[in-house]
């Protein structure tokens, strides 16, 4: 620790701390724009946090002024009231006076430091500097050039954060303005962070442009349900709407920095979709009509309650821990007795080995020395995840990337394309990597380790043999771990004995089976099932054959605890409620055990994440307090799963890679805002089989697999490997998941040109 | 300009520096001596021979006062009017030839044939007021009826086969 | 007053030495020989016995700077030549390079031998095509005839020389900015510490000099480090050359040693003096990034410390003359305008703050002043942009102004009235 004083008070900090954050932490502020530790080291451009260190010549800046013992600091005497002042005056010269219509106003460091720091009036006289305003940056960003400050900050992110190196000052002094290439839209997966970081209304957001003024919103903070990567964000509501999405103010170190994709930023505008589901519908001797709730929920009960049926109650995603625990709560209190609880779709067995490793949190990763990949894409699955990655990589650690997918840290990393079916050739390299590391963070893909144990097993037995090595996964679904430590296991047995007969009711939530893994094989069993349950917050393909649809409310508006793929319990907290109608699941489900007659104790989601804490292990001593601003982390349960046959692919034809992009799952696809950028559901194939085919790109080809066929537009890509045929999954439309097997397990299909014509089955 | 073309221009000075992004102001100058300004295919060319991406390449490119990203004529008039030329007379050196190339100020004639521009000091101060044709020999001092002399000798000559600017 | 042993042999030897032959003939390469026979350390010592220090502008002392360099780094070592001769009113590198090529390259691997660097950088600006093709030429003289190269410092002791051209940036005499120039980015200078000694180009330790500086070393080496130190005085020990221009009858570059030669003198004896019937009115002894002074400051001898005596600073060496025909707010606009126009646009203080200048500036030379209150104005901006920036540009572009303002109060607060039609400028052909 070093001791100085600030202002005329001793200040403790540790060894290389920066002046402003030495203020901070005694609580004087000291002004900024440029300053932003999590864009890399101070640039020291804007001049904001002059200071005078006594002994000094000259003023220094605050933000690359490290502290040194006894250093007589002073931040607002008349000298550095002077700088402030002048650097504010300065500021505003060539910015314009248009707060008034700018979306930033009220909420703009600039305004608000120019309020308590700044020049009390204008003596500018002069003509400012004019661009023609706004620019679209891209479909969803906005650019003004008079307003920016050029406090490097966007720059910096696109350059040295997500390092798609797009976004660059041009031209020089005055007139120096933020731009691409050439004009080009700035593209990429996290553009919108530089709306967040902008510290003026240069870079707005085009879908909240004029939308609303910080005085008439409220923001709330909750977690992204995009992907397991469980992001924190603030949800701003105005008039019951969702309006926007940003990363949190004050972010959680431990997960995303306060940065999150766009795909989570703009997916807000799907709650408003045409197919969301507004009101209960029953279908009944006398048709099928829209119900009150009350009526819905009644009616459900008096399903569930009947003696003689056989209940199963299938969970989709994301699916928060309250909704699974009172989804078992509710199994011990229906028909003929507990009702199967299944989790849809999830990735099979074989992975105890890999869940078994000393797990990481994401912050880890920073102190990693190496990092490697194995199988999935964490740039298109949790997108966030490659922004750690990436700034590992920049710290010096050694990355390398397994798999059969191409991916976007290919050109900055070590990238190891594997034969598709192979990780396992991986292994050498695997262990090559780990050889002598000390603070080794594996990232692994649930799925693709799932379909193939015999990997999994060879894989986890390196990691575990590698000192200080530890592991995360990178879940399939939101909230993956969470109901693993509910004990809520696949649906294999639920779909069987549907199959056979064995079930009278079907309860869904947030689940579609038709359109998920073996999609066509839970449609066949569906036929046999006398009542079909839906809870959904939009229109499946089931939607239309369910006696009974219950609309729900959706993660950004509901409360309830998600559990990331590090295992970190986070807390939902609802942002607005924009369908009267609809209710959050466990409201639905506490609902339903008081109609029975059995009702559960609790009223809340936090009564009952209270209650499945003190009843299951991996949450002992949590609570909504305990979770707190950041979280708490959760350890699953440790599984024995000793099964680590190879698995062999069932079919025959190309191997099948499932890829399934965030930015091209359901709710991407019904976001208008991510129009722009929404992921195709299409089949790559790479040169050599397109060639075989006779086939090019946009050619619609048919895809069959011994679970079903579709016909999907072709892209072929040089990266894609041969002997394969990647399925880019997520429009639910195009019900692509369903050509998997119900695990997601290696299957084979074969790949033929499609008629002109021909659209999916 | 081809990327190939770039790439072997660069091939040999590669091993003079330590990190390939040193190469971009070399390869930027090197893509201009062909049109004699940078269009965006240009800098695409340098981007891909440097391996840096295209909105970095033209960022640095345009924070140089002698690389071009808009076309300018067959050949550049720059008239330094900074002080010890203004002293001598610079800005009606400069007048004078923008009367006499019928333009308004600085910018480029209608036929391509000149871009007049006025520039910062050119290091020729002891031959104030003075100008270079693209980036050659610096030329004074001038009285007016020299500039116009220069222009008209100017346009009889060719275009240069490459320009250094 | 005039020089008995110019440092720089075109000027003692004739006017060209730009072919290796001539320049071996006027003693070229001596320097080196004596150099490659003591230590690399001896040869440090030397280098700060002569004195020598930065003609770049800074007047660091150069033996200092260079022992700076930290050693066994296990990186590579560089030095960077600063030709990037952008500053106002300075032509003098130019002269240099044009007439004596080999005495800076010869200067440089005097330097790379001391400090123990392999490869060394030319950063040329991108005005000087024609200077930069004499250098390429004269770089590649030098190496053909085993000069740089391999063994340019002895069997198997490798040296060479990368010209680098700029693209027009002021900012790029900037030592950090240059650095940032020739690693292939934007000029902007870089925050300090680390300084270029410890972490310069790629992070190196790196070795900067201005050419006049570095030109300097083999004749320093060659005659020896106290001849140099004997010229002039102590603390401003050896020649300097000025380039003089503005409203003198004969511009040009003039080395004189230091302290011995005054103003009066090098305007009125080496640079022709002014025209009939006109007096000095004003003069940027240093390029015009110092302050101005007036007539009444023209006895004092040019060195380093009498010239901080009178408030300003000797600088590169760019004098630049104004005789009472000339308006100096207008002067100070035209230099605002040159700062706001190079600017690198990373500091606010600067990248406003010049353009403010010049915005008021300009409207009181068109008579569109508010008087006394633009006065004022401008007082309490110079304040808010100088000494609140990365690098010196800012304070380079409020010195001359501030000072201005200082010394023709009068004139200033009548221009904002009244505005300052333009003058007739000089049009006499310079004499000789």
């Amino acid at each position: 620790m070093v001791t100085l004083t600030i202002n005329g008070r001793s200040v403790d900090a540790p060894k290389g701390t920066m002046l402003v954050d030495a203020a901070k932490a005694a609580g004087i502020e000291i002004p900024i724009f440029c300053y932003e530790p999590r864009l890399g080291p101070p640039v020291g451009a804007c001049r904001m946090c002059l200071v005078e260190v006594e002994g000094m010549r000259g003023l220094q800046t605050a933000c690359s002024t490290p502290v040194a013992p006894d250093m007589v600091v002073n931040t607002d005497n008349e000298v550095a009231k002077d700088a402030q002042d002048g650097v504010l005056e300065l500021l505003l010269a060539n910015h314009p006076l248009d707060c008034p219509v700018c979306d930033k106003g009220g909420e703009c460091p600039l305004q608000d430091r120019t309020f308590r720091f700044g020049p009390g009036e204008t003596r500018t006289l002069e003509p400012k500097v004019h661009f023609p305003k706004p620019l679209e940056l891209s479909p969803l960003v906005a650019l003004d050039r008079e307003r920016c400050i050029a406090c490097y900050r966007c720059v910096r992110f696109s350059q040295d954060v997500a390092e798609d190196a797009q976004l660059t000052f041009q031209e020089r002094g005055d007139h120096t303005e933020i731009a691409t290439f050439s004009g080009d839209p700035y593209e990429g997966r996290f553009t919108g962070n530089t709306i967040d970081l902008c510290p003026v209304g240069a870079l707005t957001s085009s879908p909240y442009r004029f939308v609303s003024r910080p005085w008439d919103i409220k923001n709330t903070p909750s977690v992204c349900a995009g992907c397991s990567m469980g992001c924190n964000v603030e949800i701003t509501e105005r008039d019951n709407e969702v309006k926007r999405v940003t990363g949190r103010p004050d972010p959680n170190m431990a997960v995303e920095e306060g940065w999150i994709c766009d795909r989570g930023r703009w997916g807000y505008p799907a709650l408003r979709s045409a197919d969301r589901i507004d009101s209960p519908v029953l279908v009944d001797s006398v048709g099928r009509r829209k119900v009150l709730l009350e009526r819905a929920v009644a009616e459900a009960a008096g399903v569930l309650v009947n003696r003689d049926a056989r209940v199963g109650i299938l969970l989709g995603d994301p699916i928060t821990v309250e909704t699974g625990f009172l989804a078992l709560e509710l199994a011990q209190r229906v028909g003929a007795g507990p009702a199967m609880v299944a989790r849809m779709g999830i990735p099979g067995t074989g992975l105890g080995p890999m869940r078994s490793l000393p797990g990481a949190q994401m912050d880890d990763i920073d102190q990693a020395d190496v990092v490697l990949v194995i199988g999935g894409d964490p740039c298109t699955q949790q997108p966030v995840a490659e922004l750690r990655v990436r700034k590992a990589r920049r710290r010096g650690a050694r990355v390398a990337v397994f798999g059969p997918r191409p991916s976007a840290l290919d050109d900055s990393c070590e990238a190891m394309r594997t034969v598709p079916g192979h990780l396992m050739d991986a292994a050498g390299a695997i262990r090559d990597r780990l050889d002598g590391s000390q603070r080794a963070v594996v990232l692994w893909d649930e799925a693709d380790l799932a379909a193939e144990p015999d990997a999994a097993a060879l894989i986890a037995g390196l990691v575990q043999a590698t000192p200080g090595a530890r592991a995360i996964e990178m879940c399939a679904d939101t909230s993956g771990p969470g109901l693993r430590a509910l004990g809520i296991g696949t649906d294999a047995d639920l779909l069987a004995a549907t199959e056979a007969g064995e079930i009278d009711v079907i309860v869904t939530i947030a689940a579609d089976p038709i359109t998920g893994p073996s999609g066509d094989r839970w449609a066949q069993a569906l036929v046999g099932v006398g009542t079909i349950v839906e809870m959904a917050s939009h229109a499946t393909a089931i939607t239309g054959h369910a006696d009974l649809v219950l609309p729900l409310l959706t993660p950004l508006e509901e409360e309830g605890v998600l559990v990331s793929m590090t295992g970190r319990a986070q807390r939902l907290r609802p942002g607005a409620r924009e369908v009267p109608g609809a209710a959050a699941a466990w409201e639905i489900l506490i609902g339903l055990t008081h109609r029975l007659g059995t009702p559960v104790p609790d009223r809340t989601p936090a009564q009952a994440f209270s209650r499945l804490a003190r009843e299951h292990a991996p949450f002992a001593g949590l609570d909504y307090e305990v979770l707190g601003r950041d979280g708490a982390v959760i350890t699953p349960p440790a599984q024995h799963d000793p099964d680590s046959a190879r698995r062999d692919p069932q079919g025959e034809g190309l191997l099948v890679i499932a890829c399934t992009p965030v930015f091209g799952d359901a709710t991407a696809h019904r976001s208008d805002a991510l129009a722009s950028v929404v992921e195709p559901t299409r089949v790559g194939l790479s040169p050599a089989e397109a060639d075989r085919l006779g086939v090019r790109t946009e050619a619609r080809v048919r895809v069959a697999t011994p679970h079903g066929e579709a016909v999907l537009p072709l892209e072929v890509d040089a990266r894609l490997h041969e002997g394969a045929v990647y399925l880019f999954v997520g429009d639910p439309a195009q019900r692509a998941m369903r050509l998997l097997p119900l695990d997601r397990g290696p299957v084979r299909a074969v790949v033929g040109v499609a008629a002109r014509e021909e659209v999916s089955a | 300009m081809t990327t190939h073309e770039l790439e072997e221009f660069l091939a040999p000075m590669r091993h003079e520096y330590a990190d390939p992004r040193s190469l971009i102001l070399p390869a930027l100058r090197y893509a201009q001596g062909d049109a004699g300004w940078l269009d965006p295919q240009a800098m695409a060319a340098v981007a891909e021979a440097t391996g840096f991406s295209q909105a970095y390449v033209e960022s640095v490119a345009s924070f140089y006062d002698r690389l071009y990203l808009e076309p300018v004529g067959r050949r550049v008039i720059n008239v330094c009017v900074t002080l010890s030329c203004m002293l001598r007379g610079s800005d009606e050196i400069f007048e004078h030839l923008a009367d006499y190339l019928g333009l308004d100020g600085e910018g480029t004639t209608d036929d391509g044939m000149f871009s007049l521009h006025k520039v910062q000091c050119i290091g020729a101060c002891d031959r104030a007021p003075c100008l270079q044709i693209d980036a050659g020999q610096q030329i004074g001092p001038l009285e007016p009826a020299d500039a116009t002399c220069l222009v008209d000798d100017l346009r009889e000559a060719a275009a240069p086969a490459r320009y250094d600017r | 007053m005039p020089v008995l042993n110019s440092v720089f042999r075109h000027r003692e030897f004739g006017d060209h030495l730009t072919s290796l032959v001539e320049y071996e003939r006027a003693g070229g390469y001596l320097g080196l020989q004596g150099t490659l026979a003591m230590s690399p350390d001896d040869a440090l010592y030397a280098f700060h016995r002569s004195g020598l220090r930065g003609r770049g502008g800074a007047g660091f002392p150069m033996g200092r700077k260079a022992s700076f360099l930290p050693k066994d780094t296990g990186k590579p070592t560089y030095i960077v030549c600063n030709a990037d001769e952008s500053e106002p009113g300075t032509f003098k590198d130019r002269e240099i390079i044009e007439h004596n090529p080999f005495q800076l390259i010869e200067g440089m691997t005097i330097a790379g031998y001391a400090v123990g660097c392999e490869r060394a950088y030319i950063y040329i600006r991108g005005e000087y095509g024609v200077q930069g093709e004499v250098l390429a030429a004269a770089i590649t003289e030098a190496r053909e005839a085993g000069r740089l190269g391999p063994d340019a410092l002895g069997p198997g002791r490798p040296f060479d020389i990368t010209l680098y051209r700029g693209a027009g940036a002021y900012i790029c005499g900037e030592e950090t900015a240059l650095l940032e120039s020739l690693e292939g980015k934007r000029g902007q200078p870089r925050l300090k510490p680390p300084f270029p000694a410890v972490a310069g180009l790629y992070g190196c330790p790196t070795l900067i000099n201005n050419v006049e500086t570095l030109a300097a070393l083999p004749p320093i080496m060659h005659r020896g480090p106290d001849w140099y130190a004997a010229m002039g005085n102590e603390k401003s020990p050896g020649t300097k050359l000025f380039s003089v221009s503005g409203h003198v009858l004969k511009p040009g570059n003039f080395e004189i040693v230091l302290g011995e030669t005054t103003l009066r003198e090098l305007i009125y004896d080496l640079a022709g003096g002014l025209r009939e019937g006109r007096e000095v009115k004003a003069v940027w002894p240093g390029g015009s990034s110092v302050p101005v002074i007036g007539r009444e400051s023209l006895d004092v001898p040019l060195d380093y410390e009498t010239l901080n005596g009178v408030g300003t600073f000797l600088g590169s060496g760019g004098c630049i003359v104004m005789d009472d025909s000339g308006c100096i707010v207008r002067a100070s606009w035209r230099l605002a305008q040159f700062y706001r126009h190079e600017s690198c646009g990373k500091c606010t203080p600067c990248r406003e703050g010049t353009g403010w200048l010049a915005k008021i500036l300009g409207r009181m030379v068109h008579g569109e002043g508010r008087g006394e209150e633009d006065i004022r104005m401008l007082e309490s901006l110079f304040g808010r942009i100088s000494g609140r920036t990365l690098c010196p540009l800012a304070d380079g572009a409020v010195m001359p102004v501030q000072s201005a303002l200082n010394l023709f109060r009068d004139e200033f607060v009548r221009v904002a009235s009244e505005g300052s039609p333009r003058p007739e400028p000089m049009m006499e052909t310079p004499v000789g």
